[in-house]
């Protein structure tokens, strides 16, 4: 009778809540899915899961909070000035991301592409580099210190209703951005040279090259890429949960999550996977026993493995060698 | 050759003459120092990250109890204050417990601050019979046995619990309260004494738990944002939160974005997040006005007043007000110097370590908080204790009541 009415309560709350469950759930899944594309890329070129990039979803996150400080200090903006923040946010957030997930590439992977290292110490080096940038931001930041971003929007400001539902701008905005930098990604790979070459790459770096791709570049614009979409997601992300140095860690267990379950190394697979794993993660928030939200942890590795085991490649099925 | 020659004499002339020197002059100050040992009390807590107010009170209330102890000139022995930082987190305190146990001179310590972090310190101290005396550790679970090495100048999270669940079901007169904890030792532990009190007193309670983020829990912000969705839709007329002010404040803020706003509902916390970094961490800060939180004490005061509240702002530079657990640190110390002043003298380190334990045991005065002595558990033997309940106004945590 008592599990009987839990699930009854479960179900209950889902239906007098569904358009909150479901706005909160696009907007975390529209940052995962941000974050997802760069695990994606980046195991499609070279075959292995960059560690180092939820590092560099934080940073964007503190870029953030810098901007919007710099130009704001404790005033809250409105209007066309939200608009051109937001905007500016997501390029300079971007931009030092990708300078980052840049810097990571050079430093880490590149020197041990060029002695024909294994996988393992790839590994390691990107573990590695994970670290330093997490500690180099405790440092510099605060150990737990979650700082927050100016006000770019009135916090908690709806946007409309959905019946009596208030839907915020900034699920509004999370949506609309994801969705508006992954196509614009998916047609960067698809459709351009660029593209092509990152295609080919992953289908055979040595042929392609002896094809005439420069390897290096289209590695390095593979991590711009990856790199802009995080370093915008970190922004998001900042101006409703703020930034601290383990946000990247958080974020990225959610974000490679969605990668596997969406098929790695598969663009829209990474898309879809996020965007699943955030509705899930907010749709299961009803149903966790005694009220403890980790459960909801459990009932998405759970569907995770359930996927897996139906299909070990992924939803979508990885492309390995053949991204996007 | 003969001027570089005679520059060679003139070197080691004079090195020949400060070595001469140094041992007499060394020997001068060994003479006075061996008389007046230097003993050292360490300080455990967060002195880096979000909670690092709380390492920073309990150092200067711990500092300034050994300033005034030295200034006597009475002591047979010179005090020193070390930092040991935890950053309040129960995976960092391991490491700083066991650099605390290694610190030569050391013999006791006023800490750990938070309970998670005593928690799993307690092994590395007790193993070195190495006194830990908590100016702030509420969790009722770490007071055990008998001569306990652990002892707190502090009422624990059952007079806390039982306080603040009168507070919300009486005074506030909430029915339906939703209680959540933060799973860490210290923040579970205070939801569960809530929970249990505010159903005793008649309320209809709801729990939830969640993982806390900055002390090791694990936790996610993105969870915070979907548990705020959910209690926004059941909307509770009241919520208790046990756990530290950096989740609070982005509780308050998530709950505030979905229309839950203390304008309407009471939000209220325990000690952990009664700090300025509460105010910090929420977004807007404006959502944290009308919060209240809670602080437990032994006896109705908990600060420094009067002459002594001026005499500590101006040692430490730390406003005497807003200092919380200072008092209670300044009383740790103070205890652990009574039980210093009563072993032998002629005690090696570890024997005065191990004297130190029994002799707080044995120390009986009244502190700036009250009557302090302990029980054999190591809770204080007046341990009923009050708790003072505090607001946020206009961006200012403010003391508003005591209750208990």
């Amino acid at each position: 009778m008592g599990f009987a009415h839990f699930w009854l309560s479960g179900f209950d709350q889902i239906r007098t809540g569904f358009w909150a469950y479901f706005a909160v759930g696009l907007e975390n899944g529209s940052l995962y899915a941000m974050i997802a594309v760069g695990y994606t890329l980046v195991y499609g070129v070279l075959g292995l899961i960059n560690f180092a990039h939820g590092e560099v979803f934080m940073c964007g996150g503190f870029a953030a909070v810098f901007l919007t400080h710099g130009i704001l200090g404790d005033r809250v903006a409105n209007g066309w000035e939200s608009v051109f923040l937001i905007l500016a946010g997501i390029a300079i957030a971007g931009s030092v991301s990708a300078l980052v997930a840049t810097g990571v590439e050079q430093v880490a992977y590149r020197p041990l592409r060029r002695r024909n290292a294994p996988k393992l110490a790839y590994l390691i080096s990107a573990i590695g580099a994970s670290y330093f940038l997490q500690t180099l931001a405790g440092k510099e930041f605060g150990y737990g210190q979650n700082i927050f971003p100016a006000q770019v929007f009135p916090a908690g400001q709806t946007m409309f209703f959905i019946g009596k539902t208030p839907i915020h701008t900034i699920q509004v905005v999370c949506l609309v951005v994801g969705t508006a930098m992954f196509v614009a990604a998916d047609r960067i790979v698809r459709s351009t040279r660029l593209g092509r070459g990152i295609r080919a790459v992953a289908q055979d770096s040595e042929t392609s090259a002896l094809m005439g791709v420069n390897i290096d570049r289209t590695i390095t614009l593979t991590f711009i890429i990856g790199g802009s979409l995080a370093g915008a997601a970190g922004f998001l992300y900042a101006l409703q949960n703020g930034i601290v140095q383990s946000s990247g860690t958080e974020l990225g267990i959610y974000a490679f999550t969605a990668a596997v379950l969406g098929g790695i190394g598969n663009l829209r697979g990474a898309a879809l996977g996020g965007l699943l794993i955030g509705l899930f993660g907010s749709f299961s928030v009803p149903f966790a026993f005694e009220g403890n939200i980790s459960w909801t942890e459990i009932y998405t590795f759970i569907i995770l493995v359930l996927v897996l085991i139906v299909r070990p490649t992924g939803i979508l099925g990885e492309k390995s060698g053949r991204t996007a | 050759m003969k001027l570089r020659w005679n520059k060679t004499v003139a070197i080691a002339s004079i090195g020949a003459l400060a070595m001469t020197a140094v041992p007499l002059v060394a020997g001068n100050a060994t003479s006075g120092a061996a008389a007046k040992p230097t003993y050292v009390i360490g300080v455990q807590g967060p002195f880096t990250g979000a909670d690092a107010d709380y390492g920073d009170y309990d150092y200067a209330g711990v500092e300034f109890a050994v300033s005034q102890a030295n200034a006597t000139g009475k002591l047979p022995f010179t005090l020193q204050v070390e930092k040991f930082d935890d950053q309040g987190s129960s995976t960092v305190a391991p490491g700083a417990a066991q650099k605390a146990v290694g610190t030569k001179n050391l013999v006791a310590i006023v800490g750990p601050a938070f309970s998670g972090a005593s928690q799993v310190s307690y092994q590395y101290y007790h193993a070195a019979n190495i006194a830990e005396v908590s100016p702030s550790a509420t969790a009722v679970a770490l007071a055990t046995g008998t001569n306990s090495s652990f002892l707190r100048t502090v009422a624990d999270d059952s007079v806390q619990g039982l306080a603040d669940a009168q507070y919300l079901v009486k005074t506030k007169g909430i029915k339906n309260l939703t209680v959540i904890g933060d799973e860490s030792f210290y923040g579970a532990g205070l939801a569960k004494a809530v929970a249990t009190d505010a159903k005793t007193l008649g309320a209809t309670v709801t729990t939830k738990s969640i993982a806390n983020i900055n002390e090791g829990g694990g936790g996610n912000a993105g969870a915070y944002s979907t548990l705020a969705t959910s209690l926004a839709q059941s909307a509770p007329k009241g919520i208790f939160y046990g756990g530290y002010a950096p989740e609070f404040g982005l509780l308050i803020g998530d709950l505030a974005s979905d229309g839950y706003t203390t304008a309407k509902h009471v939000l209220m916390s325990g000690d952990g997040s009664n700090d300025p970094a509460l105010l910090t961490s929420t977004s807007p800060k404006k959502a944290a006005n009308g919060a209240f939180l809670s602080e437990s004490a032994t006896g109705k005061v908990s600060y420094f007043t009067g002459a002594m509240a001026t005499a500590f702002t101006k040692l430490t530079g730390v406003k005497a007000s807003v200092a919380i657990y200072a008092a209670q640190s300044y009383d740790a110390a103070d205890a652990i110097i009574r039980a210093l002043g009563a072993a032998a003298p002629s005690s090696t380190i570890a024997t005065l370590r191990s004297e130190t334990v029994t002799g707080l045991h044995a120390v009986s005065f009244t502190g700036v908080t009250g009557p302090i002595a302990f029980q054999t558990d190591g809770n204080l033997k007046i341990d009923k204790g009050s708790v003072q309940i505090s607001e946020v106004k206009k961006g200012k945590i403010v003391l508003i009541t005591s209750v208990g």
